[in-house]
């Protein structure tokens, strides 16, 4: 492959490793063989990421989706979050009209939430350390989401791709990126201890997750 | 058959198609064909145009005018800006192909959410990766009843003192963020029954099929078989620098003498008609059969 | 072979070992047969159903065993189970996996792995037999409550099961919609001789047609007959669940006879006829003592709506056409009508949650309401945390009011649990305590006896009387007919957007054809004014 055609046909090179890495993800999921609580309680927090935005209309730029991405995968890992992320992007996207950025959103929104699963692990995001966590939240979306999600206005670049494009998409971005970096922040903050107490409860009670896995 | 009431394969392949070529072709006839039967089929399943027609040349200029800026290569120099950069004719030239693509490729997706609906959506996915579709579903499942009760325990909390619509924007977002996490509560605590409900009803119990209300009809057959074919041909001109357009530094368009051209373009014109034609038969027979009844 | 043989089953929960949910329980079921459980909330019937389906059941310490077919249930696989053994649970909504209704009568077929056409077939047969091929391509958000039971209903119907076990199918739903639900359950019964294990609140409408009645208290099994002998051992033993049966039998132990005893409504006339026959009538009235209600006689009330009219949008229909009523203060004023009136937007339109367009509502005094759904209040993870959300901002006062409000609501020993994990009564109250902290002097009540068993209804009245002492004015909507007949002091029928007609229970009732209490149906050819059980009870004694 020769650099030239790379240069060519950048955008559709990007769009297919984006839905490579989506298969690849899928394949590993479905051969997992999730049981039927795991597939319930993924369903739920992508249908209130997604709904949540309804509770904020009258202010404008709060949309708590992303900040309920991280809360699952804060809650049940990096694939949950992953999955959960991508799935939310996909359905808010049929409701607000599919396009070219779909596929990009779904990477940046399932990435949050991956992130936020591995941060989790290592223990550095969780309910005991909120403002960090909620800071994190922040920065991810400032610096990881927004980005990812501002490339996919690249289409319009073609083959001169060049640094001062690059850049110029990206300060356009930065100001709405962190407006919604901050309202990831504030959802973290407030609702962080309370949700994953809740899926929490839920672990306990009906030993979903784990007695799914061991069926 | 209305291209709507095909196969929901035969409409993503299509979908594929002009998507995936519209934006490797940057030959302005391409360009042209995919722009105006993308437009033309918008408006037959939206019914409107007119409206869309001015946001999207708006944006059409907007990206083609604004290019050039970021573009330094080209030859013939059309003014000098700033500390001595200059805006070229090529690069005008390439803003425009690439707002074209932008464009059409934009309006493909504008009713590309409407023929591909969520259930075409899912079938075609459910072969591939049958548990997050059936993830997927569940989602279109709950977002209706989640909206509801959102507005129902908003509504309550109101009522008995808890939440205001009023006040600043802090209390506002505390109150919101409260509402989230009741309906949260609720949503997750009926879960266990819906998983129940699965289990009871074999959910994880052996292997799972998928049953759909779609069915692949000869005349799906022979679409698919046309639209492969046409592909491939468009395909093999390309390779054979059919679609060859280079804007910067210099103008360089391959011309109708090239037969790859006149083939290539051919075949991609009557690629991308297909939705739109197949709509107009609809109606004509549609028109004469009606005058039967 | 039985059907279904529960040997010996004793088992007790792995979150509170120390309780015993079910005691050494033995049940034979045959092949065909309708069997009714019944008990309190909590008494185990819950428990038990879900014994007899592996998947479903839950985790703890079990002895004895479970057998189907003849073969333990243990060692039938997972597959077999889904299909043959078919489960309907208590919620409709929470059932129902999928968006589309094709896609949920589909479902099981699927997860069972049959082939687009075996499906397909199916499919169809399930949405003509049960009549839903008019909403096949419908969302199911779309469809009433009473639709998407009927759907969960098809759903399992469509893989065929021999047996079909129903958990309180009936408890969320509207009267006309349980009738119609419980009569889809008797067609599958009397025509495909689908065995079925159900258990309900309201005994009305399924005892009559079982074959066999378990009664359960505490885990075990007291009682398991037929459905006419089964009344007595309840009388005799005094067993709380005799207020659960249906009318014509509480009547009937309570008037000393040696009579058949009595199961429907007209079984109860033709027995009231025997009863009487011969006999002089004295007293074919009793006397109401509650005050005539007269509109311009009400000088203050506590709520008044002047010529209402509200809809939805503005290209919507009217919901409420011009509704004008008083509501009396220190009154319990109930509101009775079909479903989708607009009995509940005219409560919310007092509630101030729906905002008239024409029209005015005044309210006297603070206003609180409850909803339909307990659980919209809910979001803590302690009762206490969700009434101490109330007292955010108030003083010391507030401590008091809420030991006063916890009193009153009898939930002092649930305070330290989980919302979520107490019994649909239970959340009631809670719910009702978390609205009685805004010390309302107007309480509006949403459909408060929805899902709540007999015993829960009572105590819950109990609770509306001592707020009605304290000086409460309470307007309820409801469907439950008899409740209201019992515990309101004015009744008002609500048709097409409007107040039809209001009056006391006595007078109400009595003047209605079919839309009255069944003990005023089994009553009225010999006694004027009879509407609750001990009414017409002390009415046959005067005239024995």
């Amino acid at each position: 492959m020769s650099i030239e055609f790379v240069k060519e046909y950048y955008y559709v090179i990007c769009i297919v490793i984006l839905l490579g890495a989506f298969l690849l993800f899928v394949r590993g999921f479905e051969s997992r063989k999730p049981g039927a609580r795991e597939v319930v309680i993924l369903a739920v927090m992508s249908a209130i990421a997604v709904a949540s935005r309804a509770v904020f209309v009258m202010i404008p730029f709060v949309k708590p989706i992303l900040g309920i991405i991280m809360i699952t995968g804060i809650a049940f890992g990096v694939e949950a979050g992953f999955l959960t992320g991508a799935v939310s992007a996909l359905v808010s996207n049929f409701i607000f009209g599919q396009g070219p950025w779909t596929p990009w959103q779904m990477f940046a929104y399932g990435l949050a939430g991956a992130i936020a699963g591995f941060l989790a692990k290592r223990k550095i995001m969780g309910t005991d350390r909120l403002l960090l966590t909620s800071f994190l939240g922040y920065v991810i979306v400032q610096f990881i989401v927004g980005p990812i999600l501002d490339c996919s206005s690249l289409l319009l670049m073609g083959r001169t791709m060049s640094k001062e494009f690059v850049f110029a998409i990206f300060a356009a971005g930065a100001t709405p990126n962190g407006i919604l970096g901050i309202a990831t922040g504030v959802t973290l903050l407030l609702l962080c201890k309370p949700m994953v107490g809740k899926l929490n409860r839920l672990k306990i009670k009906y030993g979903i997750m784990e007695a799914d896995a061991k069926e | 058959m209305k291209f709507t009431d095909c196969h929901p394969i035969t409409n993503l392949v299509f979908y594929i198609g002009a998507i995936g070529f519209g934006m490797c072709l940057v030959h302005p006839a391409c360009l042209v064909c995919s722009f105006l039967f993308a437009l033309v089929y918008y408006s037959i399943v939206k019914g409107e145009v007119r409206k869309y027609l001015g946001r999207i040349l708006m944006l059409f200029m907007v990206v083609s005018l604004i290019n050039p800026f970021f573009n330094r290569y080209g030859e013939t120099i059309l003014f000098v800006y700033f500390n001595g950069r200059s805006y070229t004719l090529e690069a005008l030239g390439y803003g425009l192909a690439l707002a074209g693509m932008f464009c059409s490729i934009m309006t493909w997706f504008a009713s590309y959410s409407v023929v591909m609906t969520k259930d075409k959506f899912l079938f075609c996915f459910g072969k591939l990766a049958p548990t997050v579709s059936l993830i997927l579903t569940m989602v279109f499942r709950f977002i209706p009843d989640f909206q509801r009760k959102l507005q129902q325990v908003s509504g309550i909390r109101k009522s008995i003192g808890l939440s205001t619509s009023s006040g600043t924007n802090r209390e506002k977002i505390k109150h919101g963020m409260n509402i989230i996490s009741s309906v949260t509560s609720w949503a997750l605590e009926s879960s266990v029954v819906t998983a129940d409900s699965m289990r009871s009803r074999g959910y994880g119990s052996g292997r799972r099929t998928s049953y759909s209300i779609y069915s692949f009809k000869k005349k799906d057959q022979f679409l698919l078989f046309i639209m492969l074919l046409l592909l491939l041909i468009t395909l093999l001109c390309a390779l054979n620098g059919g679609f060859t357009a280079e804007y910067t530094p210099s103008l360089y368009i391959s011309d109708w003498d090239n037969a790859w051209t006149i083939i290539g373009v051919g075949s991609y014109f009557l690629f991308l008609a297909i939705p739109s034609v197949l709509h107009l038969i609809e109606e004509i027979i549609w028109h004469i059969s009606r005058s039967k009844i | 072979m039985a059907h279904f043989e529960v040997k010996n089953l004793s088992f007790s929960y792995a979150t509170s070992p120390e309780k015993v949910a079910l005691k050494e329980v033995s049940v034979q079921i045959e092949q065909g047969a309708y069997i009714t459980i019944c008990g309190k909330s909590g008494s185990g019937k819950t428990t038990l159903l879900r014994h007899l389906k592996s998947v479903l059941t839950p985790y703890g310490e079990r002895t004895g065993e479970v057998l189907f077919k003849g073969k333990k249930l243990a060692d039938i696989s997972e597959r077999d189970q889904a299909s043959e053994i078919g489960f309907v649970m208590q919620n409709p909504e929470h059932q129902i996996v999928t968006d589309k209704v094709w896609h949920e009568l589909a479902f099981g077929l699927e997860s069972l792995g049959y082939d687009q056409k075996e499906i397909r077939l199916r499919v169809a047969e399930m949405a003509s037999f049960f009549g839903i091929q008019n909403w096949f391509h419908k969302d199911v958000s779309e469809l009433s409550g009473g639709q998407k039971q009927l759907l969960n209903l098809a759903s399992i119907m469509a893989m065929q099961p021999s047996v079909l076990i129903l958990d309180e199918p009936t408890s969320q739903l509207d009267p006309i919609a349980a009738a119609d639900f419980l009569n889809t359950v008797r067609k599958i019964n009397r025509e495909l001789r689908t065995t079925i294990i159900i258990t309900e609140h309201r005994l009305e409408d399924i005892l009559y047609a079982s074959d066999q009645v378990i009664v359960m208290d505490q885990g075990r099994i007291v009682a398991n007959d037929r459905p006419e002998k089964i009344g007595e051992y309840l009388k005799t033993e005094n067993n709380d669940m005799f207020a659960a049966m249906p009318t014509p039998m509480q009547v009937y132990y309570g008037v000393p006879n040696k009579l058949k005893c009595p199961l429907t409504v007209r079984e109860g006339a033709e027995w009231l006829e025997l009863l009487l026959a011969g006999k002089n009538l004295r007293i074919r009235e009793i006397n109401d003592e509650k005050t005539l209600y007269d509109e311009s006689q009400i000088k203050s009330p506590a709520v008044e709506l002047k010529e209402v009219w509200f809809r939805y949008e503005k290209k919507a229909q009217d919901v409420l056409k011009g509704v004008s009523m008083k509501v009396p203060r220190n009154s319990i004023f109930a509101v009775v009508g079909g479903n989708g009136t607009g009995k509940s937007t005219m409560l919310k339109s007092i509630g101030g949650m729906c905002k008239p367009y024409r029209g005015k509502v005044k309210v006297e005094g603070r206003l609180s309401m409850l909803p339909q759904d307990p659980q919209d209040l809910f979001g803590h993870g302690t009762v206490e945390e969700e009434l101490k959300e109330m007292l955010s901002g108030k003083d010391v006062a507030g401590e008091e009011t809420l030991e006063t409000v916890v009193g009153i609501c009898e939930i002092k020993h649930l305070l330290k649990q989980h919302p979520y994990d107490l019994s649909g009564g239970e959340q009631q109250r809670v719910a009702l305590a978390k609205v009685l902290l805004t010390e309302p002097e107007v309480l509006l009540l949403d459909e408060p006896t929805k899902g709540i068993d007999s015993f829960f209804k009572l105590r819950f009245a109990q609770i509306l009387e001592k707020l009605k002492e304290k000086g409460v004015t309470i307007i309820l909507v409801s469907h439950d007919i008899e409740f209201c007949a019992k515990y309101a002091d004015m009744v008002s029928m609500f048709f097409d957007g409007g107040i039809v007609t209001t009056n006391t229970p006595n007078r109400f009732f009595s003047g209605n054809g079919f839309y009255t209490t069944a003990a005023n149906r089994m009553s009225r050819h010999v006694f004027k004014n009879a509407i609750i059980n001990e009414e017409v009870i002390s009415l046959c004694q005067l005239n024995l």
